[in-house]
């Protein structure tokens, strides 16, 4: 698929705004930035907010011509999904090579299309473990630690800079889509970086999260062993507390991983704490 | 609650599924339950109990990770009927934790429903296209499917916050102290199991060793999450310089 979408590249990156003004890009960017999950549907995910977006893109390529209007529509309708952030690349750069293929360009209308499902996969891959599995806990586990003590002001600024991050983000690779064309987001997926990006992003997930476990999983032990009439021997206190304090919610927490790369739904687990919880808390050996 | 406080939290449920208000941000804000759980508070007149149980149901959610239109509980749901719980019934975090998870499967139900029913308003776009009706292709992409998603989802919420929340403190009223203290406990377990699902994502390769150094900065020494976040960034930064390094080397 790489080398199809090199060889594509070359044709699908002649310059932009050729037929379109900015009115419709960034009408199509605001169609497909609101409305990409308006839809949302398990037989063609995201399809019908990408098909959406084009609308815009449609009207002004092939104004008076319903025929092709219709041709190029059809061409969107199909299935489609991906992480909304980085797809917002593929959706700009699908409307610069519409545009193409509308000012005479050699296009078929094949191409487009398998160059847009081509990336979705690589590009959701990278969407989901930077934005869903680092940023957003990142920025969570910061906003729960000041919310915790009651600070009114954590959702307001973690939803500030969500809302910057997510626009910022989708604004920036739809015109990188649309104006530089395949190239600069196969630049973006082959080039070093996104993966020192995502190294270093999960260091810092993982060590965030060891502290959170640290600071937000309860789990003690509540056994107390009669020593000798007078004296108590607390399990918790005089055992865990005084080797490693939180090591009932490290291993409880490791032990969850293990179980859900076993393979085990996330329900499944659930319901396995749910039972050691009520064994544990009926018979005391938790407290 | 007012039958109209009830119904602005359906309506704040809607928001938190829908695209109309902001979008994919939606997502990220309102459908969390640290901001849910916030608003909720607002429209319960207690702001500052709404953050934080709203901040604890987080907790458990914080790996929440969507990928491919499956999900692992409705947090959006969890958060709202939790915190409303919380502040009208007077439970504990915990305990209102515990209640609100198993809220938020019941919730999938909806996300399974609304996905299967949207597949119908996809053909209708088909057929929009297909006669060249490119203006009306809103009206199946975002008109019809949200009107549906507004009943599937504001009724239900505004239903359970409204005559829930009394049930439910009458519930564990009768059953008493000791079924108090096990979802207690359940509840202080249950951040483990969302700690878990995003270390499905991160918890790679050379990374693994950080877990355990974040761990034990905050078990030893006591360092708050933001204290920890800056050292974690000064750490991935160094790390990938000396591998950088150790790269070049080994090119030359």
């Amino acid at each position: 698929m790489p080398d199809m979408i090199h060889k594509e590249n070359k044709k699908a990156n002649e310059g932009s705004y050729i037929l379109l003004t900015d009115k419709e890009v960034k009408r199509s960017w605001i169609n497909w930035l609101f409305n990409n999950q308006a839809n949302y549907n398990y037989e063609r995910m995201m399809g019908t907010g990408f098909l959406h977006s084009m609308v815009p893109i449609a009207k002004k390529l092939y104004k008076d011509d319903i025929e092709k209007q219709r041709d190029m529509l059809k061409r969107h309708t199909g299935f489609f999904n991906c992480e909304p952030c980085l797809g917002s690349a593929i959706a700009g750069l699908t409307v610069a090579m519409e545009e193409q293929k509308a000012a005479g360009g050699e296009i078929d209308g094949e191409a487009v299309t398998s160059i847009k499902t081509g990336l979705m996969g690589p590009l959701s891959g990278i969407g989901d473990s930077i934005i869903q599995g680092v940023i957003v806990p990142l920025l969570l586990a910061f906003a729960i630690d000041m919310a915790s003590g009651g600070s009114v002001v954590a959702p307001i600024v973690y939803s500030l800079v969500m809302i910057a991050v997510v626009f910022g983000i989708s604004y920036t690779l739809f015109m990188t889509g649309y104006k530089k064309g395949s190239g600069a987001i196969l630049n973006i997926l082959e080039n070093g970086i996104v993966n020192k990006i995502i190294a270093g992003a999960n260091i810092m997930g993982c060590m965030v999260l060891g502290a959170l476990v640290a600071n937000y999983v309860s789990m003690s032990c509540g056994i107390q062993i009669q020593q000798t009439a007078d004296s108590v021997f607390n399990v918790q206190e005089q055992l865990f507390d005084t080797i490693i304090p939180k090591l009932l919610p490290l291993l409880l927490t490791l032990g969850s991983y293990k179980l859900l790369k076993k393979g085990w739904s996330s329900v499944k687990v659930l319901l396995f704490i749910v039972i050691i919880g009520v064994i544990g808390g009926v018979t005391g050996i938790l407290g | 609650m007012s039958v109209f406080q009830a119904m602005l939290l359906g309506v704040l449920y809607y928001l938190g599924n829908s695209s109309i208000v902001a979008g994919p941000v939606g997502y990220y804000t309102i459908y969390r339950p640290l901001i849910g759980g916030f608003l909720t508070g607002l429209v319960l007149g207690d702001p500052v109990t709404g953050v934080m149980v709203g901040a604890t149901i987080n907790l458990m959610y914080i790996g929440f990770i969507s990928a491919g239109g499956a999900l692992p509980g409705d947090m959006c749901l969890a958060g709202i009927l939790g915190a409303a719980l919380a502040i009208t019934g007077g439970l504990d975090t915990e305990a209102a934790l515990a209640i609100a998870v198993p809220i938020g499967l019941i919730g999938t139900l909806l996300w399974f429903g609304r996905l299967t029913l949207d597949s119908f308003f996809a053909h209708l776009a088909d057929k929009y296209v297909e006669k060249g009706e490119s203006g009306k292709i809103w009206i199946a992409s975002v008109l019809l499917p949200q009107s549906m998603l507004f009943v599937m989802t504001a009724i239900p919420c505004f239903l359970a916050a409204y005559f829930g929340a009394g049930y439910i403190q009458g519930a564990i009223n009768a059953l008493g102290g000791t079924v108090l203290g096990v979802l207690i406990i359940i509840g202080g377990m249950m951040p483990a199991l969302g700690i878990g699902l995003t270390l499905l994502y991160i918890f790679k390769g050379e990374a693994r060793i950080f877990f355990f150094v974040g761990f034990l900065l905050a078990v030893y020494f006591n360092l708050s999450m933001i204290a920890v976040g800056f050292l974690a960034l000064c750490s991935a930064v160094v790390y990938t310089q000396l591998r950088n390094a150790k790269g070049g080397e080994a090119n030359a």
